[in-house]
């Protein structure tokens, strides 16, 4: 046993209770804010954590102390015997062995905990020594020399028990990106095995932050060290595929991810109307949500979109509605009918014109401002529904599109996974949803959005289906109440003092407030439903190369002419495939032609690139110069005048 | 009071249980020196009449320096027929003080059962582990006065025990030494070269008359001249007094303290050195100790450390 650091010490004024205690320790104890002690007492073992420091002399009042120096300020450090000095710390019980009964924290010695008490005191020995144990490593537990891996367990960080993970912090230190970049590496390594299979699918809504996971990173020797204690892999991860809608030229990708070297697992993320359609929800605010809107989105879903569709008032010939280009000349046959032949009549199969209006509205409004997201051709480049790969990362790289096709990408993508975790057909059991900006998806003020409302659902019922939210905000206290306390685990970063000081953090010390608004990059504040208080945990740096890094190593390409960025893409799936040869074959044809059979192309990887876009391509229809036509002129005769 | 009566509530019960009239009875100022005022002349032996020395500015006491003092506390528990029985508990402690930090050196204890010779034999088992000491039985039992004789052999067990500490210390070490008190405690004190007793108590003051006026007028951060205190002939020492602060407004003894040391020439040399050393004693201020004027927050720290760690 380890020689005593302190003594427990209780007073009328500061007593002990069940759940806190006082003491003291000499000025030179290792003992800090976060530090784990142990409490050994007759027939008693108490586990704390230090939530408070303070430090006092036998000084009665400032006055005496200028009284002993003359008034002198320089002659006060001098005095030839320092005061008597106590260092007394405050410590929040974690647990008391035996449990029961609950009783107040005895006088005894304190000792710094060691690796195994740090697991007794955190209860992981209920996740670690059974015969399938569920913890992951989350990092180290430094304090006193000591350095003790820290585990979570899986039950509740991924389901059934509990789920989700919500971590806080001020922007600028990456240290949630990193955070979330090395949990999911330590998921991806440690999930235990009957729990069956994981993928993770993560939006990257800014910049290049996720746009590096599988390329490693350079780390230090320390890092190293770290990952080693923790017995984890310093590896990116090795099933990504990035998925970028395109530019509104519809061939560049949207994504910082845009280097040629990258293109091999760099997918283009393209919806046709029915994709769209689905969740036209998302695209209605809560005012354009009435019964009428509802009724004829649900019509054109059911009759006309991806249907023959019959009418006579609109055309002899059925219609096929496939693309939004289908759709609005559907929408203009419509109003072509009522304006003329329904003799300016309002309505049309019960819809009123307005409400028709208004979905047009909508409707086409997401195909301007997604330009690149939607596709005429009604084919979609999607993620691989019901072929999820276990250990696969997908990213959804949406940081460039507009907020409106956000919101839709985000709550079709989840709609999606839960659907398919409800029919168990996606392909993995568990799927870890990445989200950072919460704030912006699930405001605590504002409207409630389609994707805020679903991302209420999510954190209320997805851990039932295996559908986990992994969320990230710079304020907590602006986020909906009810997602971020459904998160199981919560993290937080540095914090900024104002966030601080807001109500949701009223049970944190004053000493632990100050510590998370000074901690360093790597360290954060954990609190798992094992653990009966709020602990500080040190990791290493991600293995994946950070953003930032990675955009300097591969800078995105150029917006390229429209040949040379055909080319480009099909050299992704062909690398002999050159720019000449992709002119000689779209030269002269219409750009949304060249368009489909790229997508159609880039859908199929057909092994013969070339020929398959061509043949897509169709047969050229060759110009031909019409002979001019016109008047002829007129024969010419005498002029009786001339 | 109550932690006082708890620690001596199974002797009381003892003592109760073979016939004695159980009693609690803590008499003000227990923890103190019995002391009596008086004036014993002493003999100048620097100057040829009373004035001050101004000693300079305060120095820091170079090196190591030790710290010595005693506490005591005791209480009636029974009474015998007339005759109190008095339980008491004396400590003394050695502090050093090494780069301005206070560490312990030397600590004893004793618990002392002080009573009439014949309740103490009838006593016997029931005080196993304390240390049983008569009081003289010339006189029929008498409760104030049985109970003042048992005082003084408390003040003296106490005095004892101080200088056992002293003796053990000095032998380990041979730092300077700073009594609380006279050094007349003992002759090998007296002689100690590296030994100064600083007496806090005014009881017993040097000069009469005049001399006296200006023994006690001495402004801050002045000497007496050195003299030859009275009654020490078995252990001569030599002393002056030391104004530490300012009295003027307050009292004639705020501030005042007598120091004691080795009759010998050296210390009639180093007079001022001394007294500068102690000088710079008063900072830390001793404050809420109310002797916070004459106390060496060095001496308090003994005090708070033997009361803190009693029992």
């Amino acid at each position: 046993m380890t020689a005593p650091i302190g003594r427990v010490v209780a007073t009328e004024l500061k007593p002990s209770t069940p759940h806190q205690f006082h003491f003291w320790t000499a000025r030179e104890s290792p003992v800090g804010i976060g530090a784990i002690v142990r409490v050994e007492a007759a027939a008693r073992t108490v586990f704390g954590i230090v939530t408070d420091g303070f430090a006092y002399s036998d000084l009665l009042t400032p006055i005496h102390d200028v009284i002993g120096a003359d008034g002198d300020p320089a002659l006060a450090g001098f005095a030839p015997t320092e005061r008597a000095e106590i260092r007394l710390y405050t410590a929040a019980v974690l647990r008391q062995l035996p449990e029961e009964p609950l009783q107040p924290v005895p006088l005894g010695a304190v000792h710094l905990a060691s690796d195994s008490d740090v697991v007794t005191a955190l209860r992981m020995d209920a996740f670690l020594a059974t015969a399938t144990p569920t913890g992951m490593p989350a990092g180290v537990y430094a304090a006193g020399g000591l350095e003790a891996p820290i585990y979570l367990d899986a039950d509740f960080l991924l389901g059934p028990e509990a789920a989700h993970l919500n971590i806080t912090g001020v922007s600028g230190l990456a240290t949630k990106t990193s955070a979330v970049e090395f949990l999911l590496s330590s998921i991806f390594q440690t999930f235990p095995v009957q729990k069956g299979s994981v993928a993770a699918v993560c939006f990257n809504v800014k910049g290049p932050d996720l746009c590096f996971l599988d390329q490693p990173a350079e780390l230090s020797e320390e890092d190293r060290r770290l990952y080693g204690r923790l017995g984890l892999r310093p590896e990116p991860f090795g099933d990504v595929t990035y998925y970028a809608p395109y530019k509104a030229d519809g061939v560049n990708l949207n994504t910082l991810r845009s280097h040629e070297a990258l293109a091999a697992n760099t997918m283009p993320l393209v919806w046709g109307l029915r994709e769209v359609l689905d969740y036209a929800e998302v695209l209605l605010n809560k005012d354009d949500v009435d019964a009428k809107a509802d009724a004829f989105i649900g019509f054109l879903g059911e009759r006309v979109v991806g249907r023959e569709f019959r009418d006579i008032t609109l055309s002899d010939q059925p219609l096929e509605v496939k693309s939004f280009a289908d759709l609005e000349d559907f929408f203009r046959r419509i109003f072509d009918f009522m304006e003329v032949q329904a003799k300016s009549s309002e309505v049309w199969r019960n819809h009123h014109i307005a409400t028709i209006r208004k979905v047009r509205n909508r409707l086409g409004n997401i195909s301007v401002r997604a330009k690149g997201l939607v596709t005429d051709d009604g084919q979609a480049s999607d993620l691989p529904w019901g072929k999820f790969a276990d250990r696969s990362v997908h990213v959804i790289d949406v940081a460039g599109i507009d907020p409106l096709a956000q919101d839709l990408v985000f709550a079709r993508a989840v709609s999606k996974l839960k659907e398919h975790l409800e029919r168990r057909d996606l392909g993995v059991d568990h799927v870890v949803v990445f989200v950072d900006e919460l704030n912006k998806y699930a405001p605590a003020d504002g409207p409630d959005t389609y994707v805020r409302r679903m991302l209420l659902e999510l954190s209320e019922r997805g851990r039932y289906l295996g559908l986990v939210l992994f969320s990230a905000q710079q304020f907590r206290s602006q986020v909906l109440r009810r997602v971020v306390g459904n998160a199981g685990t919560a993290l937080f970063g540095r914090m900024d003092m104002d966030e601080i000081s807001t109500p949701g953090y009223a049970t944190l010390s004053p000493a632990t407030k100050a510590k998370l608004a000074a901690l360093p990059k790597g360290e954060l504040m954990v609190r798992h439903p094992h653990f009966t208080q709020p602990l500080f945990v040190r990791f290493p740096r991600p293995a994946m190369l950070p953003g930032r890094v990675g955009v300097e190593r591969f800078p995105p390409a150029a917006d390229l002419p429209f040949p040379q960025a055909v080319a480009r893409q099909l050299r992704a799936l062909d690398p002999a495939v050159t720019v000449p040869k992709v002119e000689a074959l779209i030269d002269g044809r219409r750009e949304e032609d060249v368009r489909r059979a790229l997508h159609a192309t880039r859908r199929t990887r057909p092994d013969n690139v070339l020929a398959f876009f061509s043949a897509q391509l169709g047969k050229r229809v060759e110009r031909e110069v019409a002979p001019a036509r016109g008047v002829t002129g007129l024969k010419k005769t005498g002029d009786p005048y001339g | 009071m109550s932690t006082r009566a708890s620690g001596w509530t199974r002797l009381r019960r003892a003592v109760a249980a073979r016939g004695f009239t159980p009693a609690t009875w803590i008499p003000a100022a227990s923890e103190g020196r019995a002391e009596e005022a008086t004036i014993r002349p002493a003999r100048l032996v620097e100057d040829l009449r009373i004035g001050g020395h101004p000693v300079g500015s305060p120095e820091p006491w170079p090196g190591t320096v030790a710290f010595l003092d005693g506490t005591q506390r005791y209480e009636v528990m029974a009474y015998a027929g007339a005759s109190p029985v008095v339980v008491a508990e004396i400590a003394a402690a050695v502090l050093e003080r090494r780069d301005r930090q206070m560490h312990v050196a030397e600590v004893a204890r004793r618990r002392l059962v002080i009573a009439r010779p014949e309740v103490l034999g009838d006593l016997e088992d029931a005080i196993e582990g304390h240390g049983a000491i008569e009081i003289s039985e010339d006189e029929p039992p008498h409760p104030v006065k049985d109970f003042q004789l048992a005082r003084r052999e408390v003040d003296a067990a106490r005095g004892r025990l101080e200088v056992e500490i002293g003796h053990r210390y000095r032998s380990a070490s041979n730092a300077w030494m700073i009594v609380d008190g006279a050094l007349s405690e003992s002759p090998q004190w007296a002689r100690d070269e590296k030994m100064l007793g600083v007496a806090k108590s005014h009881a017993t003051l040097p000069f009469g008359g005049g001399d006296l006026e200006h023994y006690l007028r001495l402004p801050a951060g002045m000497r007496s001249p050195v003299f030859e205190p009275a009654g020490n002939e078995v252990a001569p020492v030599f002393s002056w007094a030391l104004r530490l602060w300012p009295w003027q407004g307050l009292n004639l003894l705020h501030g005042l303290i007598r120091v004691e040391a080795a009759a010998t020439l050296e210390t009639l040399a180093r007079a001022d050195q001394l007294s500068r050393w102690l000088l710079a004693e008063r900072a830390p201020v001793s404050t809420p100790d109310p002797r916070w004027d004459r106390l060496l927050y060095g001496i308090r720290a003994v005090e708070e450390y033997l009361r803190a760690s009693g029992e």
